[in-house]
């Protein structure tokens, strides 16, 4: 516990009030920077959103690690003043929210920058500065069909099938708290060498775009077509997820290696003689690959995930189990390399964070406080800032 | 002058004067480079002949134009080493003992064994920080596994949660994963740049594949821990929105709608003129829409139906309900708003001229980065990395070449 953070030494002010103004400063948080999260009266929002357990939220819990907590009400010129001056000792700060209200606050892009011409000023919003204000009040459903992931999730869905929002609530606040973070460090970097700040705006729906490059980057070059297709990001061929006897696999085969491996493992049924040794490469139509799958649920469907896999896996199959959170924890890979970290919660107990997926050698990521109670922070903050 | 190809070019950018080495194929890998170098750092990335990034193969056309490779290669600079030689292992040291950061996506044990071990790199050169992605990490019972982006989703526990409800779950495209992976590498080597600065130390970055996509599912899990309830697949369903989905639209398109409270649902009836669906009980507050949400969705659907997907999400917008297309490709690379506020942009190309890229989910005033040259051909950069980071002279990289060390 008493290794040093990454970002030991870095002071963050969080005035975010939606998920991926918050998830941003949590990575940063969890690298160890003193991330300072300005609530307004009666708490965050993310305070009121479940599950809940003993009156607290889970969401929150999870999204505010290592950080302290200050009640402001920025709405107020006393508060708003004690802002200011937590910002003089801060390196960065992270906001979420659209213009307008930033603009209302004097937390616009020009005004910050000419208070504090060396700090680092952050704005994740659904589409970047400048976009019409109608626009900012997406929230992540709108936000993930408005950058495509929608549209072409999953793989294979059928024209009458409404597009998806994702993981959980919140898949497209977390991959914009990736970039935002990142460029909130890079830029903390130049601070270091430079003496100063910078205005760092980061769309979430830009981030979506980016993380499909290499499918949507060739259709806007005309290398591909882009279209209405809901398959167009897809890669064809039989991959997909099958129901076994316990659960769910993934199974994905692009080779005739791929496909000698598999017959194999099922002890070359009859009607794997129909299939042509290279038709992955060669043969890879919808029908065949419409008629390898209903062969293939059969078989799968009497199978059990964890020892299939296994063999799969010796065998050269690249099937996986699809795992649920109750398969993580007690998954011998998450165990060994304790990406769930036990840590005690005021209200919850001992209960298991998901840690980072980056294990640093000199400053590992660790939960060193839970989320903070409202204003926990309060008096030493605020009193250190006057 | 010296040419130009030999010059140092300074694209300003925050992470002007960071310099990484990469070792990186396919995509999450490159990813990460990319970002880095979108942010101003100068990325190296070493290929040869005999071990090509697979993308420079992907489309059967020629290594330097290959549309896979350039879609996520701009302003990479490539240096050709044959890593099958000694020597060539050597050049690579010597490279590295002047990098910053060295990141890599290659097979679990090969860097070892070409003794590109972080040990033994940190004897020649310190305070270098490396960071390793694979499948599992670097380490652990099945370290040793590769697989492909919808196997480490799969197995990260994010496939579960995403299907229709009440099927089988399918989980994102199956082209998610590895580009978020990358993200989080230059995340955390720019972390490790930070405790460099303060400390002078380096270190070693293990990243998992799969646990970055737990870790976009971390809320989910952490209710688990929390709560006991395992987390299923759920289609569009919200516990706290409801309407909350996307609704068939003309032309078998989609509009996502998502209303949080009573003002947002009373809009909403009146831009689809049903004050029917406004007055009746079974809507009237937040817990009687989700109670009956089937119903209700089923009465959007016929309402919004005869809509254009852009003209009612923006209606709705307007009158205060949060409401977007679901953007197909086609609508994604004909969008106006993406190409004026340049999501878009073009970069200068070998063979076309320009080509159009996917620009940086960011922009930073002043002193932003310029993205500008697109993907490199193969060897582009080797009088640069040879005469100027090495300090070769012209004879010596002849002979190099000559006996296919540089190849």
């Amino acid at each position: 516990m008493n290794t040093p953070g990454a970002l030991a030494g870095l002071t963050i002010i969080e005035i975010a009030e939606r998920v991926s103004g918050e998830y941003t400063a949590k990575l940063l948080a969890d690298l160890g920077a003193e991330v300072i999260k300005v609530e307004r009266p009666g708490g965050a929002p993310t305070r009121g959103m479940g599950p809940f357990r003993n009156g607290e939220s889970a969401l929150f819990a999870y999204l505010n690690t290592n950080k302290k907590s200050v009640v402001l009400d920025l709405d107020k010129a006393e508060d708003r003043a004690v802002l200011d001056r937590l910002l003089l000792r801060a390196h960065a700060l992270i906001d979420d929210h659209a213009e307008d209200w930033c603009t209302r606050r004097r937390l616009s892009q020009c005004t910050v920058a000419e208070a504090f011409p060396g700090l680092v000023h952050t704005v994740v919003t659904p589409f970047g500065q400048g976009a019409p204000a109608d626009m900012q009040i997406c929230r992540p459903i709108n936000v993930i069909n408005a950058g495509g992931w929608a549209y072409h999730s999953p793989s294979e869905t059928p024209p009458d099938k409404p597009p998806l929002k994702g993981a959980g609530r919140f898949l497209s606040d977390y991959e914009a708290g990736i970039d935002a973070a990142l460029c909130t460090l890079a830029s903390l970097l130049r601070l270091r060498r430079t003496g100063e700040g910078q205005f760092v705006d980061v769309s979430e729906v830009e981030v979506q775009l980016n993380r499909i490059d290499c499918v949507l980057d060739r259709m806007l070059a005309g290398d591909a077509d882009p279209s209405n297709e809901r398959t167009a990001y897809d890669m064809g061929g039989p991959g997909t997820s099958f129901a076994c006897a316990d659960g769910h696999v993934f199974l994905f085969m692009t080779t005739r290696h791929h496909w000698k491996a598999l017959c194999e493992l099922m002890g070359s049924p009859a009607w794997t003689s129909e299939f042509r040794e290279d038709w992955l490469e060669f043969d890879c139509t919808p029908p065949n690959v419409a008629r390898f799958r209903e062969n293939f649920e059969g078989w799968i469907a009497l199978q059990e995930k964890l020892p299939i896999t296994e063999a799969a896996q010796k065998a050269g199959v690249a099937m996986v189990p699809v795992n649920t959170a109750a398969d993580l924890p007690r998954h011998e890979q998450f165990i060994h390399r304790e990406f769930f970290q036990t840590a005690s919660h005021p209200a919850f107990g001992e209960v298991a964070y998901p840690g980072a997926c980056y294990r640093m050698s000199a400053t590992p990521v660790l939960v060193r406080s839970p989320a903070p109670a409202l204003g926990a922070d309060q008096e030493e903050t605020v009193h250190a800032a006057s | 002058m010296p040419h130009p190809d030999r010059q140092f070019i300074d694209r300003g950018g925050p992470l002007k004067g960071v310099r990484v080495i990469e070792l990186t194929k396919v995509w999450a890998g490159p990813y990460a480079g990319k970002m880095l170098a979108h942010l101003g750092a100068e990325v190296i990335k070493i290929e040869s002949m005999s071990n090509l990034d697979e993308m420079r193969a992907y489309g059967g056309v020629d290594i330097n134009s290959a549309p896979y490779f350039l879609s996520i290669n701009q302003e990479i600079l490539s240096v050709q080493v044959n890593m099958k030689t000694a020597e060539g292992l050597d050049l690579v040291k010597k490279m590295i003992a002047e990098a910053d950061i060295l990141i890599d996506n290659i097979r679990p044990g090969a860097m070892e064994r070409s003794g590109l071990d972080y040990e033994s790199l940190k004897a020649l050169k310190p305070d270098l920080i490396q960071c390793s992605i694979k499948m599992w990490g670097n380490d652990g019972p099945l370290g040793y596994q590769t697989g492909y982006a919808p196997c480490f989703a799969a197995l990260s526990g994010l496939t579960a949660l995403v299907g229709h409800e009440s099927e089988t779950p399918k989980g994102m495209n199956i082209r998610y994963g590895d580009s978020t992976a990358g993200a989080c590498a230059a995340l955390a080597c720019v972390a490790a740049l930070h405790h460099r600065e303060s400390t002078g130390e380096g270190q070693f970055i293990d990243l998992s594949a799969v646990e970055t996509m737990t870790s976009l599912v971390g809320d989910s899990l952490f209710a688990w821990s929390v709560t006991g309830e395992v987390p299923e697949s759920d289609g569009n369903f919200h516990p706290e929105m409801c309407p909350h989905g996307a609704y068939p639209v003309q032309d078998d398109g989609w509009t996502s709608i998502a209303v949080a409270n009573d003002g947002e649902w009373q809009a909403l009836c009146a831009v689809l003129k049903a004050p029917a669906l406004a007055s009746d009980a079974r809507f009237a507050t937040p817990d009687d829409r989700l109670a009956n949400r089937l119903a209700l969705d089923a009465e959007l659907a016929a309402l919004t139906r005869s809509h254009d997907a852009a003209t009612l999400a923006e209606k709705l917008r307007i009158a205060g309900v949060p409401a977007f297309k679901s953007m197909s490709s086609i609508d994604l690379c004909t969008d106006g708003f993406l190409w004026s506020r340049e999501a878009y942009r073009m970069v200068t190309d070998h063979h076309a001229g320009t080509r159009p890229i996917i620009g940086p989910s960011w922009r930073m005033s002043p002193d932003q980065a310029e993205v500008e040259r697109g993907a490199p051909l193969l060897g582009e950069h080797n009088a640069y990395v040879y005469h100027e980071l090495l300090g070769l002279q012209d004879e010596e990289m002849d002979d190099l070449i000559a006996r296919k060390v540089i190849d």
